[in-house]
C-alpha cells in the first residue's frame, strides 16, 4: 500500500468510527459500546496468551476487579472518573502481579488450574465482602461524567470509550514491537532458549500477566460505566472461556485478531437469538474448530490471503500480464 | 463428645475424599497415557449420573442394572469423545488441548441442560438411608457405600494394571510409547481404553454424587477438587490420587466444620498453592527433568 492509499483508508475508516454511530438506534449503539470494551479486553488477554504463551483461565477475575474497583472509587470515593478509571485499571494490575508470583513457576495445564482457583477466590470474595461489593445481588454503576458533563446516552458513552480502546489498541501494537513484545514471543517459543538469551523470564512473565489484568481492568471499568450494573454471574469461568474464545477466533498473538474475535463474537448472539439453546454447542463448536482448521484464527487466514495475493501479483509483473 | 464428633467429620472427609479421589484416577490415567489432561472430566461425571437416571427413572431398570450399564454407556461415550475431540489435537500445544477439553464440557453441559433442564433430580438407592449410630458416632450409610465402592475399583484398577496384559499394556504405553508401539502394542487402542476406564470411573463418581446431593447440571465443579487432589498426589501417580483425594476430601471437611463453610471452598485452593510452591511435583510424584 503506497503512503497516500493509506492516508486515505485510515482517514475513511476514522470518519466512520465517529460519524457512523449517528447512524445507529441506541441499542446498536449500546452494542458498539460492548464491542469496544470487549476488544480491550481480549487485547490484554491476547498479549498474555498469543504473545507470552501463558494459560490463563481467570482473566473475568481482572475485569470483575477493574468494575468493582473503578466503580467504588467513582461512586463512593468521588474521585472524576478519568482518575478512577486508570485507578481501576492498576488496582487490578496489582492483582494480576499478586496472581504472577505463584504463576510464573508453572507452566501449560498447572497454571491453567491455579488461575481457575484464582477465579474461584475472587468470586468467593465477591460474595463474601457484601457490603462493599453487594455480594450476589450485583451493584448498581453510575453513569460517569466527564469534565462536568454527564455522559447519560450511549452516544455519548461512545466517545470516550472509543478513545481509550484506540489509545489501548496503539499501545498494544508498539508493546509487540518493544524489546519486551520480542521478549514474550521468545519465551513462548521456548523458555529455555529464551533463558538462554539472557532473558530474565520470571520478570518477564510477571509483567505478561500485570499488562494482560491492566488491560482486563480497564475494560471491566467501562463495561461498568456502559452496562451500568455489575453482576457477580458475568465474571466465572465462562466469561474467561469466552475471552478465550475472542483470541482464538480472532488469532493468536494478533492485535488485528482480537479487534476481529471480541467484534465477532460480541455480535455473534444478536444473530444467534433464534438458536439461543444452542449457543453454548455454538461457541464450544467454533472454538474446536477454529482449533483444529484455522489454530491462527482469521486474523492468520487474512494475512495468508494477502501473501497469496502479492505473490501471484508479483507472478504476473514477471511473465508479464497475459494479454500483451 | 468431641473425640466423636472429629470421628464422624474424619469419617465423612475420607468418604467424600474417596469419590474426589474416583475422578482424580480419571484425570491421571489419561495424562499418563498420553499427556492429555482432560478439563471435561467434570462434565463426564455430570452425563454419567445423568445416564443413570435416564435407565432408572426412564426405563425403570432395577438399581442393580443401573450401575453395571452406566459404567459400560460412559465408558462407551468416552471412546467416542477421545476418537472425535480428543484425537485431532493430540500432538498440539496444551494450550489447545485445555481449551479443546474445556469447549467439549462447555458442548455436553449445553446438550445435558436441553433435554433436563436445570432441575435437581434424586437418584434413588434401593437400600435404607437411615443414620447408622456406632456408638455416639453417627454415620450415613451412604458414605459407607461410597468408601465401598470406591475401595473395590480402585482394587479392580490395581489388579488390571498389575496382572492383565491389557494393563501392562497401558503401563507400557505410559512409560514409552515408541518402545510399546515397537513390542507390537496398539498404541492407539490404549488411548481409547484408558477412556474409557477414565469415564467409567467418573460415571461411578457421578452415581454415588447424585446419591448423596442429586443430581443437576453443574456437579461438574467436582473436577476442581479432583484436580487438586490429583495434583497433590503428584500427577503421575495412582496411589498419589487417591492419597489426594482422601487428604482434599478431610482437609475440607475439617475447615468446613472448625473455621466456617467459605473456608471450606477455599482450603482446597491453598491446598493446590501450597503443594505447587514446596513439593511442584507432589507427594507421591517424581520430579521431572525436563530435556531441551
Amino acid at each position: 500500500m503506497s503512503p497516500p492509499q493509506r492516508v486515505l483508508i485510515l482517514s475513511a475508516c476514522m470518519v466512520l468510527l465517529l460519524a457512523g454511530p449517528w447512524l445507529l438506534g441506541t441499542y446498536q449503539q449500546y452494542l458498539l459500546n460492548l464491542v469496544l470494551v470487549n476488544i480491550i479486553i481480549a487485547t490484554g488477554l491476547n498479549l498474555l496468551t498469543g504473545n507470552a504463551g501463558q494459560i490463563s483461565l481467570c482473566h473475568s477475575s481482572f475485569v470483575a476487579i477493574g468494575a468493582y474497583a473503578t466503580t467504588l472509587l467513582y461512586a463512593n470515593v468521588r474521585l472524576p472518573f478519568w482518575l478512577a478509571l486508570p485507578a481501576g485499571g492498576l488496582v487490578a494490575a496489582a492483582c494480576g502481579a499478586l496472581l504472577g508470583l505463584p504463576a510464573i513457576r508453572l507452566a501449560g495445564f498447572y497454571l491453567a488450574l491455579v488461575t481457575i482457583g484464582f477465579l474461584e477466590v475472587t468470586q468467593i470474595l465477591v460474595h463474601e465482602l457484601a457490603s462493599v461489593t453487594g455480594g450476589v445481588r450485583g451493584m448498581l454503576a453510575p453513569r460517569p461524567s466527564v469534565a462536568g458533563r454527564l455522559l447519560a446516552t450511549d452516544l455519548s458513552l461512545y466517545y470516550p470509550v472509543l478513545a481509550v480502546t484506540l489509545g489501548m489498541l496503539y499501545a498494544a501494537r508498539n508493546l509487540r514491537y518493544s524489546p519486551l513484545g520480542r521478549a514474550f514471543d521468545a519465551i513462548r517459543n521456548s523458555e529455555a532458549a529464551a533463558q538462554a538469551l539472557g532473558i530474565p523470564i520470571a520478570r518477564i512473565k510477571l509483567a505478561a500477566f500485570t499488562i494482560a489484568a491492566f488491560y482486563a481492568g480497564v475494560g471491566g471499568g467501562l463495561y461498568a460505566a456502559v452496562v451500568g450494573f455489575i453482576d457477580p454471574v458475568e465474571f466465572g469461568l465462562w466469561a474467561s472461556v469466552r475471552h478465550i474464545i475472542f483470541i482464538v477466533v480472532g488469532g493468536l498473538g494478533s492485535v488485528t485478531g482480537s479487534v476481529l474475535g471480541a467484534a465477532i463474537i460480541t455480535g455473534l448472539p444478536e444473530w444467534l437469538r433464534r438458536f439461543q439453546e444452542y449457543s453454548d454447542f455454538v461457541y464450544g463448536g467454533l472454538l474446536l474448530a477454529f482449533l483444529v482448521f484455522m489454530p491462527r484464527g482469521i486474523a492468520g487466514a487474512l494475512a495468508d490471503l494477502r501473501r497469496g495475493w502479492h505473490r501471484s501479483r508479483a507472478r504476473v509483473a514477471a511473465i508479464g500480464s497475459p494479454s500483451q | 463428645m468431641s473425640l466423636a464428633l472429629n470421628a464422624q467429620l474424619l469419617f465423612s472427609g475420607v468418604s467424600v475424599g474417596s469419590v474426589y479421589a474416583l475422578v482424580a484416577l480419571g484425570l491421571v490415567m489419561p495424562f499418563k497415557a498420553a499427556g492429555i489432561v482432560n478439563f471435561a472430566q467434570g462434565e463426564l461425571v455430570m452425563v454419567g449420573a445423568y445416564i443413570a437416571l435416564f435407565l432408572s427413572v426412564g426405563l425403570h431398570l432395577p438399581f442393580h442394572l443401573v450401575v453395571p450399564i452406566t459404567m459400560a454407556l460412559a465408558a462407551g461415550f468416552g471412546i467416542a469423545i477421545e476418537r472425535a475431540f480428543i484425537r485431532p489435537v493430540m500432538r498440539a500445544p496444551e494450550f489447545t488441548i485445555v481449551v479443546a477439553t474445556l469447549a467439549v464440557g462447555l458442548m455436553l453441559k449445553n446438550g445435558v441442560r436441553l433435554i433436563w433442564q436445570d432441575n435437581l433430580y434424586p437418584l434413588a438407592v434401593p437400600f435404607s438411608t437411615d443414620v447408622l449410630a456406632l456408638g455416639p458416632v453417627r454415620i450415613n450409610p451412604l458414605l459407607l457405600y461410597m468408601d465401598g465402592t470406591a475401595i473395590v475399583l480402585m482394587a479392580l484398577l490395581a489388579l488390571f494394571f498389575r496382572f492383565t496384559r491389557q494393563g501392562k499394556a497401558m503401563r507400557a504405553v505410559a512409560q514409552n510409547p515408541e518402545g510399546a508401539r515397537l513390542m507390537g502394542i496398539r498404541v492407539s487402542w490404549v488411548f481409547s481404553a484408558t477412556w474409557a476406564l477414565s469415564t467409567a470411573m467418573a460415571a461411578t463418581a457421578g452415581m454415588l454424587l447424585g446419591a448423596l446431593f442429586g443430581i443437576h447440571p453443574e456437579m461438574g465443579h467436582v473436577l476442581i477438587k479432583a484436580f487438586v487432589a490429583a495434583v497433590v498426589g503428584g500427577f503421575v501417580s495412582l496411589p498419589g490420587a487417591v492419597l489426594g483425594g482422601v487428604l482434599v476430601g478431610v482437609a475440607e471437611t475439617f475447615s468446613g466444620a472448625y473455621v466456617g463453610s467459605t473456608f471450606k471452598d477455599v482450603v482446597a485452593f491453598l491446598l493446590l498453592i501450597g503443594v505447587l510452591l514446596l513439593r511442584p511435583h507432589g507427594l507421591l510424584g517424581t520430579p521431572l527433568a525436563r530435556r531441551v
